[in-house]
């Protein structure tokens, strides 16, 4: 692990306490923003004003929470590294299906099946990973990007079913988004960074302007008080087996996302990355699970590690795992100052609109790029293509899948949904075949390590394997070979492998290898050969993802896994 | 990971026996290279740098090898230091739970430093 030249502070160091408020600070303003969904929820739902005011304080104090669950190392989870939570389009989708299906409660019960469905899945993530190939990561993240630009647009424009185009929606709209665009694009520092919250600024006093700010929504009848403890009246759980689908999917997304958030968090504090160390994704996915679960308890909608929060540590280089706990009792202290509940509770549609149309635009390239990051091949291709079209036909075609059964309307009528499942069975059924298997033969006396050197180097260059992992399997096989030196029968080497693993299968003649579990000391190495063996199996054990060893009568098989 | 052989090139700085080692290092050249080291040591060297930066992997033999030559060192008083440990040779010390074992600089300009 090396230290990378822009890092300032790495995530086990604390900077000054001046340093920490700050930055502490910037990423709760830029994690702010989008508090816009569990507003858009709320006021979806017919809140009073007092209940949404109650929303967006609890949706701050859940912010603080989650950030703390996700980020902070526990023995159950935590992705160790500084990953603040924020609330997401990925959920908006399925809560906004869940309130027409079954009110409030809905959204909150099936926000924590959710979480559980994450919880399960942390230890399995390994595992799982073949399934949710970076392609379908980047297609599900399009998908959600796509949705996002589709309800910015309405809101951008005041559609309902009863208005067409508003046009003083359009121009608050178009003036917050043109001064997020343009600050985005041809301004630096601080006002790039805070582009989205100086946008929505603009927006508010267009809409003050133009007579489409209503403070009424989130100040109740009898005034504001200084301090407040939010009330949970509006929070009560319901859970229904037809909602599963669209929570399935949207905790799979979040995973995803989170898996790619903590994997830069990771590269951001070591100059060596090479792969992504699964012990701080598990954590990490556990920690949004019990996030999740915390939120729905709370009635919030669910969170996810914040994207935008990456890209602030990368541009200050500051990643101190100390701010995790700054920017909570942050959130927490905002979570009973009503005054900043009502600022973003009285946030104008047009305005929610052009924050949402602006984050779509990130998120559907962002998503786009991750498609197209590794070569497409045909297979990928036909995975790709189908499933993208499948989630722009759920959107265009949404009258004609409203005929469809009850049971089958959360799956149709959400292109994210629709899109997902698609391209994960696509993609099951499209990995037939695509493993490729094979072996090299060394006779009794012909032990030749060069050999196996080629062997792995041309199959590695053929199968287009990254080099690091062909490097790691080189030396188990190697290793494996010293230590057995040369068995009576000789020794079959055999490599398979498909994106995802490089198998390989060393079979001969001879005792079972020992692969202690302890490392020897070095007293025990120069001591005698059995020392050297002892770490030449705990050499191997380290090395390898996953290592075995087999026999059956007086074969022998080492097994050694390594993730690709 | 085309080379074969081990390849052993000695030089000096001073005081200072540098040994440059290039290839990989198991246990068809372990001995050699324990062979090598200890001579080196028994000849009165008092400053030996291995410098490791063209090794492209090691085994369990190597490790064996050079921890021998260490205890050697320390018998005879001398001072044993590695250097340029970079990459999967590095990741191979942490496995093993090595890198505490020996003394390891991050260049051949830092080692001669320390050592001179």
């Amino acid at each position: 692990m090396a230290r990378p030249a822009g890092l300032v502070y790495a995530a086990d160091e604390t900077p000054p306490p001046l340093i920490l408020l700050l930055s502490a600070l910037q990423h709760v303003g830029v994690i702010a923003i989008t508090l816009v969904y569990p507003i858009i929820i709320a006021r979806e739902a017919g809140l009073s004003p007092k209940e949404l005011l109650d929303v967006v304080s609890l949706s701050m104090f859940a912010l603080g929470a989650a950030t703390v669950l996700l980020s902070a190392r526990s023995p159950i989870s935590g992705a160790n590294f500084l990953c603040p939570a924020c609330y997401t389009a990925i959920y908006l989708g399925p809560s906004l299906f869940a309130l027409r299906y079954g009110g409030l409660a809905l959204v909150f019960g099936m926000t924590m099946v959710a979480g559980f469905t994450e919880i399960a899945i942390a230890p399995l993530l390994r595992r799982l990973r073949p399934m949710f190939p970076p392609e379908i990561a980047g297609l599900v993240i399009a998908v959600v990007g796509l949705s996002l630009a589709f309800l910015g647009a309405r809101y951008s424009l005041g559609i309902t079913s009863q208005h067409g185009i508003q046009p003083a929606y359009l121009a608050i709209a178009g003036s917050a988004l043109a001064t997020m665009i343009v600050l985005n694009i041809w301004t630096k520092g601080y006002t790039k960074l805070f582009c989205a919250l100086i946008g929505m600024g603009v927006g508010f006093a267009a809409s003050a302007m133009l007579g489409e700010f209503d403070m009424s929504v989130a100040i109740p009848p009898e005034g504001l008080e200084i301090l407040r403890v939010p009330g949970f009246q509006h929070v009560s759980w319901r859970f229904d087996a037809v909602l599963i689908a669209p929570f399935l999917v949207a905790a799979l997304a979040s995973t995803l996302r989170l898996m790619g958030d903590v994997s830069t968090a990771q590269r951001l504090n070591d100059a060596d990355w090479v792969r992504p160390s699964m012990r701080s994704l598990s954590g990490g996915v556990a920690g949004l699970g019990l996030a999740s679960v915390f939120c729905g308890l709370v009635g919030v909608p669910g969170v996810n590690t914040s994207s935008q929060s990456m890209g602030l540590c990368s541009a200050t280089g500051i990643t101190s795992r100390a701010l995790v706990y700054a920017i909570a009792i942050i959130y927490a202290l905002m979570a009973f100052v009503p005054a900043v509940a009502v600022g973003f509770a009285t946030m104008p549609p047009p305005v929610m609109g052009a924050s949402l149309f602006f984050a779509s635009l990130f998120i559907f390239t962002n998503g786009l790029q991750m498609m197209t990051a590794r070569m497409l091949d045909s297979r990928k291709t036909i995975v790709i293509g189908t499933s993208f079209a499948m989630a722009v036909m759920a959107d265009v075609y949404h009258d004609l899948f409203a005929g469809l059964p009850a049971v089958l309307q959360p799956v149709f009528g959400s292109s994210l949904v629709v899109g997902t499942v698609c391209a994960v069975l696509l993609n099951l059924v499209m990995r037939i075949g695509v493993r490729q298997r094979v072996s090299l033969r060394l006779a009794a006396g012909q032990i030749d390590r060069e050999a196996v050197e080629r062997f792995f180097s041309e199959q590695g260059a053929r199968w287009a394997a990254r080099r690091d992992i062909v490097n790691r399997a080189t030396f188990g096989a190697v290793q494996v070979l010293e230590v057995l030196g040369d068995p009576p029968g000789g020794v079959e080497i055999e490599a398979s492998f498909d994106e995802f693993n490089l198998e390989v299968r060393i079979r001969y003649v001879g005792t079972p290898l020992a692969l202690p579990e302890h490392k020897p000391t070095p007293r025990e190495i120069v001591a005698n050969e059995d020392g050297e063996r002892l770490l030449a199996g705990y050499l191997l054990r380290r090395s390898a993802d996953r290592i075995s060893s087999h026999t059956s009568g007086d074969r022998c098989e080492v097994h050694l896994h390594y993730d690709h | 990971m085309a080379s074969n052989s081990l390849n052993i090139a000695e030089s000096r700085a001073g005081m200072i026996c540098i040994v440059a080692l290039a290839g990989r290092i198991d246990s068809t050249n372990a001995e050699q290279l324990m062979t090598r080291l200890n001579s080196l040591l028994s000849s009165g060297e008092k400053a030996i740098l291995v410098d490791f930066s063209e090794v492209i992997y090691l085994t369990s033999a190597a490790f064996r090898a050079l921890l021998v030559a260490t205890d050697e060192a320390e018998r005879n008083t001398a001072r044993f230091v590695l250097c340029s440990v970079l990459g999967q040779v590095r990741e191979l010390f942490e496995m093993g739970g090595l890198l505490d074992a020996f003394t390891i600089h991050g260049s051949r300009e830092e080692a001669l430093t320390r050592l001179g």
